[in-house]
């Protein structure tokens, strides 16, 4: 049975560098078991017995390395009510604020991006439902979207399996599915008609400038993997997809000040999230 | 359900977008859309020597990144030399965005007889490939007159340093003998090169 050894100090440091330069996750020594880990199984994985030639491997990028490397650090799986507080922010403080920044009869805006298989624009959806006064009087558009065009037409169909309900109530389960199967669930059609699903591609500005201004952006996950050229651009896009006043959900783990200075940063009691200025430019 | 559902309302994009008039929003517009003209390099080069504005600047930069040719390196280049900081970053920052296209720039740069040039253009060299960014930096490092270029050059090297930059990491210690900051990041940059190598046990 071969066995990766333990990186050096030296390498760990290296790696942890790395990772913070790039995704601005940041590892300590007292995470050092858990980041070996990855290194080992990378490195098993692709049968390189070298730290030196794996690192040189990962910062070449070869066969797409970092986005698989990244990977092994997030969660990747997807699920109902992920990141559930910054749904509560949604709900608490952001729907709030747009609100009154709308002329009557004018709908809310609300863009998933990447939504994946639907899991985040249903969640959206469902909190609303079940959390927002206003829901009933205040029109929402929902729009997921997403570059890869099976997980659109999977979206679209809205069926999931255990695990992507395992955050769900089973009240909200039964009111907002029906049973397919073995542990399968879809959405119900109302639901199902009420988000609008489309592909897109965030470093084109042609395709994210057709999808209009949004009130609020989730892009949850996705910043990390980009290079520096794709990330300024994906974050330009954004900021055009924002109504001034607009507001950015990012994942836990990402930041928008390392990316662009053209967001705010709003701190409220559920989550920190980034704003497109009021104004409209800033400086 | 209350929730609706109805096409996408797309934003227009502005047609009388410039980059030479107009508001702050119009001309950040215009420098969306330059990048994706044929004359792009040539109008936003031009509206970036007289802009004013950080945000559109920003989307001037971005766009010269986004075409990232030899041509539109060469118009950012002259940024690093600007007094004004907003300036000099979105030009380091559009350079490294375009690591293709800023490479052949970094040879001159590197012995650029301003140092704050040399000492940002270090970290351009992380994004070459790692040989060719060992030979540069050592390049610099035998010659390099001021400490904080140095250490900049011998911070890089620490990342992606191979075992032929030990000479040149060695004798700048030496240069700079008795500065302890310079002592101590080419001992850690030296500790990390020459880390015993990893090898997988049977």
């Amino acid at each position: 049975m071969s066995e990766i050894p333990p990186v050096s100090e030296e390498e760990f440091r290296k790696v942890c560098e790395f990772l913070y330069r790039r995704t601005g996750m940041l590892f300590t020594e007292a995470k050092r078991y858990y980041v070996q880990r990855r290194i080992s199984d990378r490195m098993g994985f692709l049968s390189i017995s070298s730290f030196t030639t794996y690192f040189a491997y990962l910062r070449g990028d070869v066969d797409g390395e970092i986005e698989k490397f990244v990977n092994a650090f997030t969660v990747n799986e997807t699920y109902f009510y992920r990141e559930e507080h910054q749904l509560r922010c949604l709900s608490s403080d952001l729907l709030a604020e747009r609100v009154l920044a709308k002329r009557p009869g004018e709908a809310l805006r609300i863009w998933s991006v990447p939504c994946a298989t639907g899991e985040e624009p249903y969640s959206i959806a469902i909190w609303l439902l079940e959390n927002w006064p206003e829901v009933d009087v205040q029109d929402i558009e929902i729009v997921g979207s997403d570059i890869d065009t099976q997980c659109v037409t999977a979206a679209r169909h809205g069926e999931f399996g255990l695990r992507a309900l395992m955050r769900l109530a089973p009240g909200l389960v039964e009111k907002y599915f029906v049973p397919t199967g073995q542990d399968r669930w879809r959405i119900v059609p109302d639901l199902r008609e009420s988000v609008q699903f489309t592909s897109v591609n965030l470093v084109d500005p042609a395709e994210t400038r057709r999808h209009g201004a949004f009130d609020v952006i989730f892009c949850r996950n996705v910043l990390i993997y980009f290079d520096d050229a794709s990330r300024r651009l994906a974050a330009e896009n954004l900021f055009d997809n924002l109504a001034p006043g607009g507001f950015i959900c990012l994942g836990h783990t990402e930041s928008m000040s390392r990316v662009s200075s053209l967001f705010e940063v709003r701190r409220f009691a559920d989550a920190i999230v980034y704003q497109r200025p009021k104004g409209g430019a800033r400086g | 359900m209350p929730l609706v559902r109805k096409p996408s309302t797309p934003t227009p994009p502005t047609s009388s977008a410039s980059l030479t008039d107009g508001t702050s929003d119009e001309r950040w517009a215009a420098a969306r859309l330059a990048a994706e003209k044929p004359d792009g390099v040539t109008v936003l080069s031009s509206a970036l020597a007289r802009e004013n504005d950080p945000r559109v600047r920003e989307a001037i930069f971005t766009g010269l990144a986004r075409i990232a040719t030899a041509k539109s390196a060469a118009a950012v280049v002259p940024y690093l030399r600007s007094d004004d900081a907003s300036l000099r970053t979105g030009a380091i920052d559009a350079l490294r965005a375009m690591p293709g296209a800023a490479g052949p720039h970094l040879p001159h740069l590197l012995a650029d007889p301003d140092a704050d040039v040399r000492l940002l253009s270090c970290e351009l060299a992380r994004g070459l490939p790692d040989e060719e960014a060992n030979r540069l930096l050592c390049e610099l490092l035998e010659g390099e007159s001021e400490k904080n270029v140095c250490a900049a050059a011998v911070e890089v090297l620490a990342e992606i340093g191979r075992p032929e930059a030990l000479p040149s990491l060695t004798r700048c210690a030496t240069r700079f003998d008795g500065d302890p900051f310079i002592a101590f990041s080419v001992k850690v940059a030296i500790e990390r090169i020459v880390a015993p190598p990893r090898t997988r046990r049977e």
